[in-house]
This record gives C-alpha cells, sequence and structure tokens, in this order.
C-alpha cells in the first residue's frame, strides 16, 4: 500500500493549517490511501512526522505557507503548494502525490530486487545511508587528489620545501581536503540515518576514525554508529514539555557525540592500533622468507583498506626498509597502491553499464590519481560497495605486488607514482615494473566488473 | 471550558440582516453581552478588530470565525449568526459570507483552550453536511445542537 505523507501550516495557524489537513485526511479516507498529516499551528505541531514514517511514506505533500523544515524530506517526492491548494484541491494532490510515487517506484524497482536477491530488506537503507555519505565525501577526494597530482607536477619532493607553492598544494590537497574525507563520509551516514542531529557524532566519529588510523572502514562504522545513537537518543529521552527545547540543542549533541567518541577510541582505536603494531613487526620477521608472498602479502594489505591500519603498517615496513637499501617492497607497494584506483577507471571504461553516471565521471578522476599513487582515489568506489569493490582491489594489488618482486623492480622514493617512473635511476626494471602495475590494473578491473551488479539504465 | 457554557441559545441568530463585517461582529458582541458574557463590549469589539486588521478571519466556504482575547470577556461565549444577504470578509477562497462564528475569550484565559476550538470549528467546516446543517438549520436550537458536534 502506498502511504503517504503531508505536513500542513499556515501563518496564523488558527484555522487553515486544520482546514487543510481535514481536507486531505477526508479525501485520502475516500480514496482508501493511509495517509498521516502533521499540523503546524498555533496550536504547535500535532502529529509530528518520524524520521520511519518518512522513511516508509511514498511521497509527501506540503500544503504550508510557512517553513516546514523541509530538509526532513531529503529526496522523497513531494508536492508543494500553498495551503489554500491543500483546502480547495485534496484530490488533485493526492491523485500527484500517488503518481509521483509511480515514477519513482519505477526506477527503485531494480534496487529492491537486488535487495530481494541478498535476501535482505534492511540492505536498501544502509546502501542508501553509504551512499549518502560516499557521494558527499566524493567532491573533497577529487579536489585533493588532483591538488596532490599537480604539486608532484613540480617534482615529487617538491612540496617539503617549506613556503613554496607544491607545499601549499600539498597542504591544500593532503592537509585538509583528505583531512576532511574520512570525517565527511561518516558525518552523512549518520546525517541519512538520523537528520541532522546525527551530523555532529558523525564528523566527530569519523575525525576519530581518521586520528585513530582506522581509515574509511573505520569511517564507516563510525557513521553508522553516530547516526543510530542519535536516533536512539531521540527515542529514549524522554523530558517535561518545558525542557524539550534543550533536548536537540544541548541533550542530544554531547551525549551522542561522547557516546560515540568513547566507543571509537576505547572499542575501535586500542585494537586498530594493537593491529598495526602486531602487522608491524609480523612483517618484519617475514622479510627474508619468501619475496613473491611478501609482495602478494604487501599488495593485498595496501589495497584493503586503503588508508586504514592494513595500509598503514605496509606502508610504513617498506618506507622503514629505504633506510636499509632495501628498495623492493617499497616498489611492491606503491605498485599496489596505484593499482586500485587505475583498475577502478578500468573497470568503469569496460563495464559502463555496472556504474552510475556519477561513478564514472569519478572513474576518470581516479585514474589520475592512480597515475599519482594516491590510492584514496579508489575509497568512493570501495565505501559504496565494500562487499563487491574490496575482493577487486586487493585481488589486483596483491598481483601487482607480488609481480614486482617477481621482477626484481626496486623504487628509492616513497610517494609520486608515474611522476617517479620519469626520474632516472628512481626505478629498476622499469618496464616489468610498468606492467606489473597494468596487469594488476587488469585483474581489478575484471573482478569488480564480474563482481558488480548492473546498474539500471535511467541511473 | 464546557460546551455548555460556551454555547448559549440566546447568542444564535438565524436571519441577521446585517450588511457589513463590523454591524454583524457588534450585533453578535450585544447578545453575547446579554447573556452575561461580557462586561465591556466596547473592549471586546476593539480586540476582535484588531484581530482582523491582523488578517481575515474569512475561512472560506463562506464561513468566518472573528475571535478577540479581552478584560471585556467575562468567561468564554460563541455566537453565531447567518445572514440573510452574504458580505463580503476578504476570505481565503473568494466567497462572500453567511455564517459568523464570534469567540469571545477572557484576557485571563492562558491555555490554548479557544485556539482548539477555533482548530476544531475549522476542521468542521471541510465536511460538507456541516456546512449544510449551519445553513438549514430550522431553529436556534438546530444549530446549537450542530455547533456543539464540532466542539
Amino acid at each position: 500500500m502506498k502511504k503517504l505523507l503531508a505536513v500542513t501550516s499556515c501563518p496564523t495557524g488558527i484555522a487553515h493549517t486544520y482546514m487543510a489537513a481535514e481536507s486531505l485526511l477526508k479525501m485520502a479516507e475516500e480514496k482508501g490511501v493511509p495517509l498521516k498529516v502533521e499540523k503546524r499551528g498555533a496550536l504547535g505541531v500535532e502529529d509530528e512526522l518520524t524520521l520511519e514514517e518518512i522513511a516508509e511514506a511514498h511521497a509527501i505533500i506540503l500544503a504550508a505557507d510557512t517553513d516546514v523544515l523541509e530538509s526532513r524530506f531529503a529526496g522523497k517526492p513531494i508536492i508543494k503548494v500553498g495551503v489554500a491548494e491543500g483546502i480547495r484541491n485534496p484530490a488533485g494532490l493526492i491523485e500527484q502525490a500517488l503518481a509521483k510515487e509511480a515514477a519513482q517506484a519505477q526506477a527503485a524497482a531494480p534496487m529492491q530486487e537486488q535487495a530481494k536477491k541478498e535476501g535482505s530488506s534492511v540492505r536498501t537503507g544502509a546502501y542508501k545511508h553509504l551512499m549518502t555519505g560516499v557521494s558527499n565525501m566524493l567532491p573533497l577526494v577529487v579536489a585533493g587528489g588532483i591538488i596532490i597530482a599537480i604539486s608532484f607536477i613540480f617534482g615529487i619532493t617538491a612540496f617539503q620545501e617549506e613556503g613554496t607553492l607544491p607545499a601549499a598544494l600539498m597542504s591544500i590537497g593532503g592537509g585538509a581536503a583528505f583531512a576532511l574525507m574520512i570525517p565527511i563520509l561518516s558525518g552523512f551516514i549518520a546525517f541519512s540515518i538520523a537528520d541532522r542531529i546525527g551530523l555532529a557524532p558523525g564528523l566527530v566519529g569519523g575525525m576519530l576514525a581518521s586520528q585513530l588510523g582506522a581509515g574509511f572502514l573505520g569511517g564507516i562504522i563510525s557513521g553508522f554508529l553516530a547516526g543510530y545513537v542519535a536516533k536512539w537518543l531521540r527515542h529514549a529521552i524522554k523530558l517535561p514539555k518545558s525542557l524539550e527545547g534543550i533536548k536537540p540543542i544541548l541533550i542530544i549533541p554531547v551525549l551522542s557525540t561522547l557516546i560515540v567518541g568513547l566507543m571509537m577510541v576505547y572499542v575501535v582505536g586500542t585494537p586498530v592500533k594493537t593491529l598495526m603494531d602486531i602487522l608491524t613487526t609480523w612483517l618484519t620477521g617475514l622479510n627474508s622468507t619468501n619475496a613473491i608472498l611478501l609482495g602478494l602479502l604487501l599488495g593485498a594489505m595496501m589495497a584493503f583498506d586503503m588508508g586504514g591500519p592494513l595500509n598503514k603498517a605496509a606502508y610504513t615496513f617498506a618506507v622503514g626498509l629505504l633506510a636499509s637499501q632495501v628498495y623492493g617492497p617499497m616498489a611492491a607497494v606503491m605498485a599496489a597502491g596505484m593499482t586500485p584506483p587505475l583498475g577502478l577507471w578500468l573497470a568503469t571504461v569496460i563495464r559502463k553499464n555496472k556504474f552510475s553516471k556519477e561513478e564514472r565521471d569519478a572513474g576518470k578522476v581516479a585514474g589520475v590519481m592512480g597515475l599519482a599513487f594516491i590510492t584514496e582515489g579508489a575509497i568512493p568506489f570501495a565505501a559504496a560497495d565494500p562487499l563487491r569493490v574490496i575482493p577487486g582491489t586487493v585481488l589486483g594489488s596483491a598481483v601487482a605486488g607480488a609481480l614486482s618482486m617477481v621482477f626484481g623492480a626496486t623504487l628509492q622514493a616513497p610517494h609520486g607514482g608515474a611522476f617517479v617512473l620519469a626520474i632516472p635511476n628512481a626505478v629498476t626494471h622499469l618496464g616489468a615494473y610498468a606492467a606489473a602495475i597494468v596487469i594488476g590494473s587488469v585483474v581489478t578491473a575484471v573482478t569488480v566488473s564480474l563482481l558488480k551488479k548492473s546498474k539500471p539504465t535511467a541511473a | 471550558m464546557s460546551s455548555q457554557t460556551l454555547l448559549n441559545i440566546e447568542t444564535i441568530i438565524l436571519d441577521s440582516s446585517a450588511s457589513d463585517r463590523k454591524a454583524v461582529i457588534k450585533e453578535l458582541a450585544e447578545r453575547l453581552q446579554a447573556a452575561g458574557y461580557l462586561n465591556d463590549e466596547t473592549a471586546f469589539l476593539a480586540s476582535v478588530e484588531a484581530r482582523e486588521q491582523h488578517a481575515s478571519t474569512g475561512i472560506g466556504f463562506g464561513v468566518a470565525i472573528p475571535h478577540g482575547k479581552s478584560a471585556g470577556v467575562i468567561k468564554p461565549g460563541l455566537a453565531f449568526a447567518r445572514l440573510a444577504q452574504p458580505i463580503d470578509w476578504g476570505s481565503l477562497d473568494g466567497k462572500p459570507v453567511t455564517s459568523i462564528i464570534l469567540l469571545a475569550i477572557p484576557e485571563s484565559d492562558a491555555g490554548k483552550e479557544h485556539l482548539r476550538i477555533l482548530a476544531s470549528v475549522s476542521r468542521k467546516l471541510i465536511h460538507e453536511s456541516f456546512r449544510q446543517e449551519l445553513l438549514d438549520g430550522q431553529s436556534a436550537a438546530d444549530i446549537l445542537e450542530t455547533l456543539e458536534s464540532a466542539l
């Protein structure tokens, strides 16, 4: 059954708010359409719509001449008219709302089918929250990545000179844009779940995930945590009417941020740090055993969490070896770090129908970032669909890492991507090394293409 | 504020010959004064007029709900008038007004009970049967019964 919602309001809030509400309710009853109407009049807000109801609703009718907190309905089909229209033309408004629903249902159908296949109706909800986070994070990834790549054009170590333009570019791209990436991902996942009250704990949780080295996977965890904590607090805290006003501005922000923050620091942060320490020690012990195995492992770690503890442990390990004049693992790590965004770019090119327009555009940018060894270019893809994308990136990077070790490639610089390749003697076995990166990218592209479901053509 | 004390058969006028807004409000206020709801008709009328200046109470469907909150009101009261000739009230739907429901609220009334009454009457107006009963009522007692159902 198509459920509809409506909000009515008028400037004086004495009569028309209630007349429009009654008019719509009466017509809905005649048509047999379930309808709930929130009335915002001089008596205050009556029958306030809950987030669950908004999530379930097929369309929302706003018959209002004043502000009705429209941001609550982001992403929902809305019919917006004055309060007079609500009184005069309830039948037309309800028909319009039902018709909107029909158009919406067509576009949403493939996604619902997908959810059914996965045997879970919750997934569409979680998927929606994830996508809200990813699409808000994406501009930061693009801006940050490209600006960092521009700084490499001046030479791969040019940014280390303080006060220069490359240094400024690095602090804009790396220090600011990339630093905001995970907080925004986390914040908007929480916003999608709990509306405005989710944003603060979500941003803070994401910032902590970032600072604690938990990466984007940590940011996804903090986003969901913040969203559901904020939502739960809103329902769980009951205050006398006179104190109700301080709930959204004082109590929920403080409690939700505190709960999420403490959980991130103690429940997520501590194990992440322990994990990194263990991995680093373990890798050091593994060093001399088997070159191919080491390359495979470093590659897989680089691509698994892209900035999280596994990635950091692998990278730190390789950089540490540079001091001991061991250059092989560094080459493997960079190849494996370039492969995920390059492979995903390739995937968006060879399998256009598996990606949305937005993702295909992001793919081009990811390609550029891949060339510059900015693994973060792959995060929007991985965060949006972790279960299908991460296996692909891990496989491709593991192959690239192992091949790099097999070919005996070495690298003396800890970053720079394709920019390093142009520097004489920075990389040995250049041709074979490039081949390792290409092969790894193809493996990622093919794997992701096979795992990903087709998108509806409308997307 | 029960409907028994709010409504009074003495404050219902079935065929008013008033030809403009102020005249019909004055006629209704006199009835409220006579029935013991008001002790200062002038003050009450001023509060009703002030409300009309703020925004018209012509809420459409040929009905207006003027109201005033004033120290000149002793206890909450409701008066009703049906006009022989519809008059203009600056209504939202542009239609002239035939039925007028005047609400008197004491200054001391801190609650929002009168708003609830107005909201309740407003909702009822959406139902054609209610509007028709207000137009068709043959006696003050009929109208009283209809209004009672709306509160």
